[in-house]
């Protein structure tokens, strides 16, 4: 084949099978993607990034930023970082320009900048530390009684 | 980690559907046979008789899968899984895989909670203390 492979025949191709693809059973057949230029990780047509000419992705990069990977219709694929800052807000703005504003899906849009989003509080600390459970039942008593003893 | 709003779960027939018979005789496994017997009362719906399953008993499409929590399960082996959830927190929790190892549970209970993932059985061979 000379001429390069559609959009359409590529996700021909990869729909049923890809090594990105990943398939579960259990919770009625969910079926994600491993693909870094796909904003959901969702199994599709339009959040494919290896089918679609133009696709973006949001990977974290080191020590806490986030890169922002552009394919161009060209095939080649750009990195932008964005380095970790207070103000998370420039970050989408510039996300936002650098994508929708250059012709890419616009509703890609708010997938980009909720992926951007849940990324940067992941890096974020907890506000508050998990609290420690407390025992219930049969292991309540046998802590009690132990605390008694302990006493005595 | 919340998950989103939605109709309550509601289960129509909690019990088991048993074989007919199968309480009578040691050699008639409960796993569900439709009754075909020409004079057979359970499959001519007689009064007083076991139910038979069917399609009605199926649950709501909007809450089929769900757990109590409003979550569906997702199986997981590696961190790698885990960062598949990362968009899905609302509607998917993990689930550790039966043979991955303690030290490996620790990592992918370590991601989840960075992600805001939760994950069914966190206590599964990372608590040691009995």
């Amino acid at each position: 084949m000379s001429y390069p492979a559609t959009s359409d025949l590529l996700w021909e191709l990869t729909r049923s099978n890809s090594s990105f693809l990943v398939k579960r059973k259990t919770g009625g057949g969910i079926r994600l993607s491993r693909d870094p230029l796909n904003l959901r990780n969702v199994h599709s047509r339009k959040h494919s990034g290896t089918v679609n000419n133009q696709a973006i992705g949001i990977v974290p990069s080191g020590k806490g930023g986030i890169s922002l990977l552009t394919k161009k219709s060209t095939g080649s694929t750009i990195t932008q970082s964005y380095k970790p800052s207070k103000t998370s807000r420039k970050a989408y703005h510039q996300i936002a320009n650098s994508t929708t504003k250059k012709g890419y899906r616009t509703d890609l849009r708010e997938d980009a900048i909720a992926r951007a989003s849940a990324l940067i509080k992941s890096y974020r600390k907890p506000a508050k530390p998990t609290k420690e459970s407390k025992p219930r039942g049969s292991k309540a008593k046998q802590s009690a009684a132990s605390a008694a003893s302990a006493d005595l | 980690m919340t998950t989103v709003k939605h109709v309550p779960i509601v289960k129509k027939h909690k019990k088991r559907f048993n074989r007919h018979q199968s309480d009578r005789f040691m050699c008639v496994d409960a796993s569900w046979r439709k009754p075909k017997g020409i004079d057979n009362r359970v499959r001519r719906r007689f009064k007083g008789q076991a139910a038979m399953p069917k399609i009605g008993y199926g649950s709501n499409k909007k809450t089929r899968h769900m757990m109590p929590s409003g979550h569906k399960a997702f199986l997981v082996h590696n961190v790698n899984d885990v960062d598949l959830l990362l968009m899905h927190n609302h509607t998917f929790a993990a689930e550790i895989s039966h043979a991955v190892s303690s030290r490996k549970r620790i990592e992918i209970i370590a991601k989840a909670k960075a992600l805001g993932v939760k994950v069914t059985n966190p206590k599964g061979r990372v608590t040691t203390d009995v």
